[in-house]
């Protein structure tokens, strides 16, 4: 191995700099004009009162002060929510780290199998939610069909408010290809050295899973984690094409309550409050995340800062 | 691969360029709709028609899918580039209207031997601003097959079923896996094979059974909310009783707008109730021998008669707009694809005081009647004395008060999880705010 | 010393094969197993496409169609403009995706290995960027867009992707940047490599697997965005095959098994790029195995 060289005097090199910020041009127009211009906007927005075509009247903070204080579907839409992030993040990554894992093995068809796992998550959201919703029907589905089959009571998955969440987080787990190609390029991109050293010191299979593998893959999991975690926090498409937000506020989430009340019901200025809560929420659970990180996360070429 | 994306980007500058209308003097109005390719292609041919036949308006035509046409027309409208005319959504007819979109319609007809009928004329506080471009009602389609099957006599024309009649007759249509009714003992609820009726949920078909109860949602001129009426309750709870406590309906939890698909439409169920559309759209796919009676009623006879309707957007074009929704929503131009076909029953009185009107077009193969004084029973007595118009033709804010408050709402009643009582009073400070006009 | 090394070694490597053979069998199954329940909705779609509208809602439901209807497909052929709607998808997919996988490269670069004034709240910036679904700009964006007259075209489809390709994905790749040893681009620096060509030859080389990743991402992201779609496109001879898929949903009654063949044909370009990603991938293993 090369020795590590001293650390840099001079913090800012300019050609560094210049290269930095040549690279980010791109991005930074992006996020200027395509996010913050227009996401200030809609937060502005948050503070009137707008049905889209009439006037913009100022109300101050009274959007805010209805979504806590009135509107108790906000409450029920929080609760699902952050019921639904818990259930499909843990289940979708749990599953994809241990389909990723079993896929990296030298096994044969392997690129078959790859493919099976990935498939659900190519297929269009709208056949996709369709699909589920004819096998989770309660009259005429096939899971209630199997579960009469053998004996039991027909179980309401989609109409009773206690099992909807669940049933559409395991969707969402079902889904979860994407993280498993990511978990998969990672575990490729673990230096085959560190294994072969690490067996020439005796290591045996589970303890090189835990002292490299995992470690290596740290920065992998947090992307795959927090990935998981806004997305689902941000979860709107079962809502929308497969339960309507019910049976009752069963699925009324926080993404689906700003796009009706918005889209839908045209009261733009309170979507937009419910936009920036959503906003502040996902903000804390990433502080969050990132504030843990340091501890265990293992970065192989860091900046050493 | 350079060479790649610069031909890809070139592509894409010329699709654009050559979309570029050509220089005319008729003047270009669009027109907005939403539909299938079947609905688009009959769109483009209308259109083809109407723009070769005069030299003074061409008409372009604009595809939005359904889902987010309204959020699409408002896109536009707050880009300043709305269409001129277009199909706009039943609940948002009023949202339209109040914020100065939709164009004052109270002369289009002025002097014209067919007018609209009034049951039909969308109002904002009494100014017309839009007619529906047909008549539609809710009736009650039955299963011939299914009835004469239980030995059942079908749902008469003349004398409507009452409540009690139409939950007894689909007590004798409804049976287990060991050929058992609700009611009889060791009858399954879990396994029934064959349903006998299914009353459509579909959020505002719901109110004709609170006017067929003696009750109301909306006030008349559409500035109060009724829904806490003991009759209007009593109403929703006994619909969602036929699935939860007779055992003689599907469950249907989170209603979708595609009563006859759940209903009669699937071949397990034996009556439904829905619109007279479905004779046109959904009927002639199915193979099922069925017939077409009134609504059962709780005490009044009633219906509730509605249609989507094509607008007409203020804008400097106007006149032009006029002309052409005019022409494309009349009878006639119409006549073959839509009229013949069932989907639309007509929209001008016309069609329903004259012998010959009613011949018209009742007379035709789409109706299933045995003869000619039964359809008219059921479709035009009903239009004529016993229709009235669904909420959105003058309560505002209908796409929240139905479409959004009641809609999540009442899934907790259909799913049996709460009673229509516990949910209507819960929810009824909401919707006498969402009715206010700001 | 070195003999007993040898001896351990040798029986270590027989052992350790049986046992990988094992675990390889018993990984198998496993994936069998998984992978049939996996692709059980997938087959129920693929199922309710042969099947007729009437038979899709019969009870109990059929596990393989009464009748096989390939001609469901026939006819759904001549109403769904398959190629056209799929070449128009593809004038917007592939410079948007090419875009992305380019600029995004740049920007994780830059915030993995590159030291510069201001880099810590440019990444607080970017990453707050991600927590907002795209609906909240929807509107202040298409105002900005009809103001530069782009509606009814590709350009407010494609232009955005040029600018960092979404945060999430400037993140996927300075998370894999991170994942490359440091001692590579050391090394490179001290050959007088500047920053930009360690970007192109060492670290665009090792990062192949992510960057395909993020094509992938993209690809499927810009494939099921009807939301946007939507918004900016209202000419049929425009419409992509997220759009066409809804030419089935009538204003009165959707023709379901239309949309399933309509959709089993819609995701073929989806599978056919992953299948050539896929490739790229594991070449990926070759290419970071560090030789040093």
């Amino acid at each position: 191995m090369i020795a590590k060289p001293m650390k840099k005097v001079i913090r800012y090199n300019r050609s560094e700099t210049r290269t930095a910020w040549l690279c980010l041009f791109p991005s930074v127009i992006g996020l200027l004009c395509i996010t913050y211009l227009p996401m200030l906007a809609s937060f502005a927005l948050s503070l009137f009162s707008w049905n889209g075509l009439g006037e913009l009247k100022f109300i101050g903070l009274d959007n805010y002060i209805r979504l806590f204080t009135i509107d108790t579907k906000f409450y029920a839409s929080l609760y699902n929510t952050l019921q639904y992030a818990g259930m499909s993040v843990i289940g979708s990554i749990i599953y994809s780290m241990a389909i990723a894992l079993l896929l990296n093995r030298r096994i044969p068809a392997r690129g078959f199998f790859r493919a099976v796992f990935y498939l659900p998550y190519v297929l269009p959201a709208l056949a996709v939610y369709l699909g589920w919703k004819w096998l989770y029907d309660y009259n005429h589905g096939l899971f209630n069909y199997i579960v009469k089959l053998l004996g039991g009571t027909s179980i309401k998955f989609l109409d009773s408010s206690a099992l909807v969440t669940p049933s559409l987080a395991l969707i969402a787990v079902w889904l979860s290809g994407n993280l498993i190609v990511i978990f998969l390029a990672g575990l490729q991109n673990v230096p085959r050295t560190y294994h072969e050293a690490a067996e020439i010191d005796g290591a045996n299979t589970w303890q090189r899973f835990w002292m490299i593998t995992i470690p290596c893959m740290t920065p992998i999991i947090f992307y795959n984690l927090l990935m998981s975690l806004v997305s689902s926090l941000q979860v709107i498409t079962p809502a929308l094409s497969l339960t309507k937000g019910g049976p009752g506020t069963g699925s009324y989430y926080m993404c689906y309550m700003l796009y009706t009340q918005a889209f839908q019901s045209h009261k733009y200025g309170y979507g937009s409050a419910v936009a920036v809560v959503l906003f502040i929420l996902i903000a804390i659970f990433t502080a969050i995340l990132f504030a843990t990180s340091k501890g265990w996360i293992f970065y192989e070429g860091d900046d050493k800062e | 691969m350079k060479k790649l994306l610069a031909l890809f980007l070139c592509i894409a500058m010329l699709i654009p360029m050559a979309a570029m209308a050509e220089g005319d003097e008729r003047i270009h109005i669009t027109y907005s709709f939403w539909g299938n390719q079947t609905e688009a292609e009959s769109v483009q041919a209308a259109l083809d028609i109407f723009n070769s036949m005069q030299d003074k308006i061409f008409v372009e035509p604009m595809q939005i899918p359904n889902e987010e046409y309204t959020q699409t027309l408002v896109n536009y409208a707050i880009a300043d580039q709305l269409p001129d005319c277009g199909m706009v959504n039943e609940n948002s007819v009023l949202y339209f209207a109040r914020n100065g979109v939709m164009a004052d319609v109270s002369k289009m007809y002025e002097g014209e031997e067919l007018q609209p009928m009034d049951c039909i004329t969308f109002k904002d506080a009494g100014t017309p601003v839009g007619y529906s471009s047909c008549n539609e009602i809710l009736v009650l389609y039955y299963n011939k097959d299914m009835f004469d099957a239980a030995g059942e006599p079908y749902p008469s024309a003349d004398k409507p079923y009452t409540w009690d009649e139409f939950v007894e007759a689909a007590k004798r249509l409804t049976f287990d896996e060991s050929g058992k009714h609700p009611g009889e003992e060791g009858f399954n609820p879990e396994k029934i094979v064959q349903y006998g009726a299914f009353v459509n949920n579909w959020t505002w078909q719901m109110e004709v059974w609170a006017l067929s109860n003696g009750g109301a949602w909306f006030s008349e001129n559409g500035n109060e909310v009724l829904i806490n009426s003991p009759e209007a309750i009593q109403s929703i709870q006994k619909v969602a009783d036929l699935a939860l406590v007779e055992h003689v309906s599907p469950l249907n939890v989170i209603p979708e707008d595609n009563g006859v698909g759940i209903g009669i439409g699937n071949g397990t169920v034996a009556m439904t109730t829905d619109g007279t559309w479905r004779l046109g759209t959904d009927f002639p796919n199915l193979d099922i021998n069925y017939g077409i009676a009134p609504l059962p009623m709780m005490k009044d006879q009633v219906t509730l008669c509605t249609s989507g309707l094509t607008g007409v957007f203020n804008g400097k074009n106007q006149e032009a707009a006029y002309e052409f929704v005019k022409w494309y929503t009349r009878e006639e131009s119409n006549w073959e694809s839509l009229v013949l076909t069932g989907i639309w029953m007509p929209k001008s009185e016309y069609y329903y005081k004259s012998e010959e009107g009613i011949n018209a077009w009742l007379g035709n193969e789409a109706y299933p009647f045995k003869d000619l004084e039964t359809g008219k029973k059921v479709l035009v007595d009903y239009t004529m004395n016993y229709a009235k118009p669904a909420c959105w033709y003058y309560t505002p804010n209908t796409q929240v008060t139905t479409n959004e408050i009641l809609f999540t709402a009442l899934q907790s009643v259909w799913s049996g999880e709460r009673t229509a009582e516990d949910v209507i009073t819960e929810v009824y400070p909401e919707l006498c705010e969402a009715i206010v006009i700001e | 010393m070195t003999s007993t090394v040898i001896r351990k070694s040798s029986g270590h490597l027989a052992s350790k094969k049986r046992q990988e053979t094992l675990a390889n069998i018993l990984s198998i199954i496993a994936l069998i197993i998984l992978g049939l329940i996996v692709m059980f909705p997938i087959y129920w779609i693929f199922r309710s496409s042969l099947m007729s509208n009437g038979e899709l809602y019969t009870y109990p439901p059929a596990f393989t169609p009464p009748q096989w209807r390939y001609s469901n497909y026939i006819e759904t052929l001549k109403v769904f403009e398959y190629w056209k709607f799929l070449g128009n998808t593809m004038t917007i997919l592939v410079p948007a995706v090419f875009g992305a996988v380019i600029t995004a490269t740049m920007g994780g670069y830059a915030f993995a290995r590159l030291r510069f004034r201001g880099k810590k709240f440019l990444f607080v910036l970017c990453v707050g960027s991600m927590l907002l679904p795209s609906m909240v700009t929807l509107i202040p964006l298409f105002i900005m867009w009809a103001k530069l007259g782009m509606v009814n075209t590709y350009w407010p489809l494609i232009l955005p992707h040029f600018c960092g390709g979404g945060a999430f994905n400037i993140f996927l790749i300075r998370q894999f940047v991170k994942t490359v040893p440091h001692e590579l681009d050391e090394a490179a620096t001290i050959d007088g490599c500047g920053y930009f060509r360690i970007l192109v030859y060492i670290i665009v080389p090792a990062i192949k697997s992510a960057m395909i990743v993020v094509g992938l991402l993209k690809f499927i992201e810009l494939w099921n965005d009807l939301l946007q779609q939507v918004t900016y496109i209202t000419r049929r001879d425009q419409y992509t095959l997220a759009l066409g898929l809804n030419i089935f949903k009538g204003s009165f009654n959707d023709d379901w098994s239309s949309i399933m063949c309509a959709t089993c044909l819609s995701f073929i370009p989806g599978i056919v790029f992953y299948l050539i990603g896929q490739r790229y991938f594991v070449e990926g293993i070759v290419m970071t195995g560090m030789k040093n």
